[in-house]
């Protein structure tokens, strides 16, 4: 056991892990990954994707960026069995940093306030008819006017569409 | 059992009983691991309370709402994949007691991190040079277009009114400013405000205070939807409001791709007016994207000063201890942006 040890740590300075070649190889991908989750942002893709899945894609393909430079650049591939003992505790303390903002998530990401709704909505629904008109009137709840004024979400207006067309008099 | 109770009496050298550091590794890059630990979970909890609040927020400005870029969030990434390579080269030849390439590599570096840091001083500048601030005393970002707003807007005008007013000796560009302020006021503000003072139970106030906003400050995630939706709306509001101008004079809500909509609103066009703008979640969206960059930049300043530190070292075998672990750290860096820049650019 201690034989092996020395071994290694006479190894590591002088037996060459990767390499040339690898560390290119390792370039490329992650040159190539990038581009992928680059893709996501051009029309075409935005059209053919749902969000949630191209999010889910994105993550995706960060992890295996990150698995490669934590493999490959930061030699974990190669190190003995000590790497366990420093990233293992690790990894369950993210996770469980990430397990206890999941209420949140859960809980504010469907159910905002009536309160909350009222405030985010920037302007009135405005009709078809109110815009031809020049003057303005409350549209109310007309469902086919939807599409026109959920900028207020950003990209995907699915989670709250219905709730923020509340209208309240400014003053 | 007794030849072994012999073996290890009688061998002061046993195998079984020889001293062992902790980890096979030596004291620094035991510490940098270390170090990372708590860098990792210190991210994880930065990027996981942006996802929440990202995703609790109910009102989030699109990233050109923001004159946020994603070329330029790809090409940053691209910028540290290729510093990760030159250290982990720089390391290569160190180990192999090249000090002289070792030192070209760690040089290639250097730059590339600084390079990082000078597109996110491009980056920070447009959104500065637009208002969008994550502080109070600067941020001059409004959630929504209510009577605070339009407010606020009056005051920034009585300001500007007042201070020229009182010039008594004004040059031609002042009193041209002074009839810009006028006109904004005429033909923006008053109708607003008369509106919400008139009828104050129709929304045609706030209707017309988001008109004024979107003179003052055009978003592109308004534009995008009037583009196939409402084009007549939108060439109706084109018409109606003659002080903003468009660039190439195309107008607006006709260009089909979001990237390629360069909207120039009052703002712009007159920078010295520094009017209030109106940006759904934009506070939240500033504060969490100034801390996370920030704290991520802060990072890359201290990678740079230890590339310097290193520069004065000779980079060959004996030091190639120490490259590793800066490397290691810088790895780190370049690991945060990977997550940070779908996160931030293309969610």
């Amino acid at each position: 056991m201690s034989n092996a040890m020395t071994n290694e740590k006479h190894d590591d300075h002088h037996e060459s892990h990767g390499g040339l070649g690898l560390y290119i190889g390792v370039f490329l991908a992650l040159c190539v990954l990038t581009t992928l989750s680059f893709l996501t942002y051009f029309d075409f893709w935005r059209n053919s994707v749902p969000s949630n899945v191209s999010r889910a894609f994105m993550m995706a393909v960060s992890c295996t960026k990150a698995m490669l430079v934590i493999m490959f650049f930061m030699h974990l591939k190669w190190e003995a069995n000590w790497k366990w003992v420093l990233t293992a505790p690790v990894i369950v303390m993210s996770a469980l940093l990430i397990f206890a903002l999941v209420p949140d998530v859960g809980l504010r990401f469907r159910h905002a306030s009536e309160g909350r709704m009222i405030f985010a909505a920037e302007r009135p629904a405005i009709t078809e008819h109110a815009h031809a008109d020049g003057h303005a009137e409350v549209g109310q709840d007309d469902p086919g006017d939807h599409g026109d004024h959920d900028e207020y979400d950003g990209h995907d207006g699915e989670s709250h569409e219905q709730e923020a067309e509340p209208v309240r008099p400014a003053a | 059992m007794s030849d072994l109770k012999k073996q290890e009496q009688g061998h002061s050298h046993s195998p079984m009983f020889d001293y062992q550091p902790a980890l096979p590794i030596s004291n620094g890059k035991t510490f940098m691991w270390l170090f990372l630990s708590t860098e990792i979970m210190f991210f994880a909890a930065l990027i996981g309370t942006y996802i929440v609040l990202r995703f609790g927020a109910v009102a989030w400005p699109s990233t050109h709402d923001v004159h946020l870029a994603e070329i330029w969030g790809a090409t940053n990434t691209f910028v540290l994949i290729c510093s990760s390579v030159t250290i982990v080269l720089a390391l290569e030849a160190a180990n192999k007691n090249n000090s002289q390439s070792a030192r070209g590599w760690m040089v290639l570096t250097l730059l590339l991190g600084a390079a990082f840091l000078g597109i996110k001083m491009y980056e920070y500048n447009a959104k500065f040079s637009h208002g969008v601030y994550p502080q109070y005393p600067h941020s001059q970002i409004y959630e929504k277009p209510d009577v605070y707003y339009a407010q606020a807007v009056r005051m920034r005008l009585n300001t500007l009114k007042a201070e020229l007013e009182n010039n008594t000796e004004r040059s031609e560009v002042e009193d041209a400013q002074l009839a810009v302020v006028d006109e904004i006021a005429q033909n923006l503000l008053v109708p607003a405000e008369k509106a919400i003072r008139d009828e104050p139970e129709s929304p045609a106030g706030r209707v017309l205070i988001f008109k004024m906003a979107d003179e003052i400050y055009p978003r592109a995630s308004v534009h995008e939807h009037q583009v196939g939706a409402t084009h007549a709306a939108a060439a109706d509001a084109a018409s109606k409001f003659t002080l903003v101008a468009t660039v190439d004079g195309e107008p607006r809500g006709e260009s089909e791709a979001p990237h390629s909509a360069h909207l120039e609103g009052l703002n712009d066009k007159y920078p010295w007016l520094k009017l209030p703008i109106m940006i759904p979640g934009g506070n939240m969206w500033a504060s969490t994207y100034f801390l996370v960059t920030g704290f991520h930049a802060i990072h890359v300043i201290v990678g740079l000063i230890a590339f310097v530190i290193l520069l004065t070292m000779t980079l060959n075998r004996a030091n190639a201890g120490v490259i590793e672990n800066v490397g290691l750290y810088w790895h780190f860096v370049d690991l945060v942006w990977i997550f940070l820049f779908p996160l931030l650019y293309l969610f």
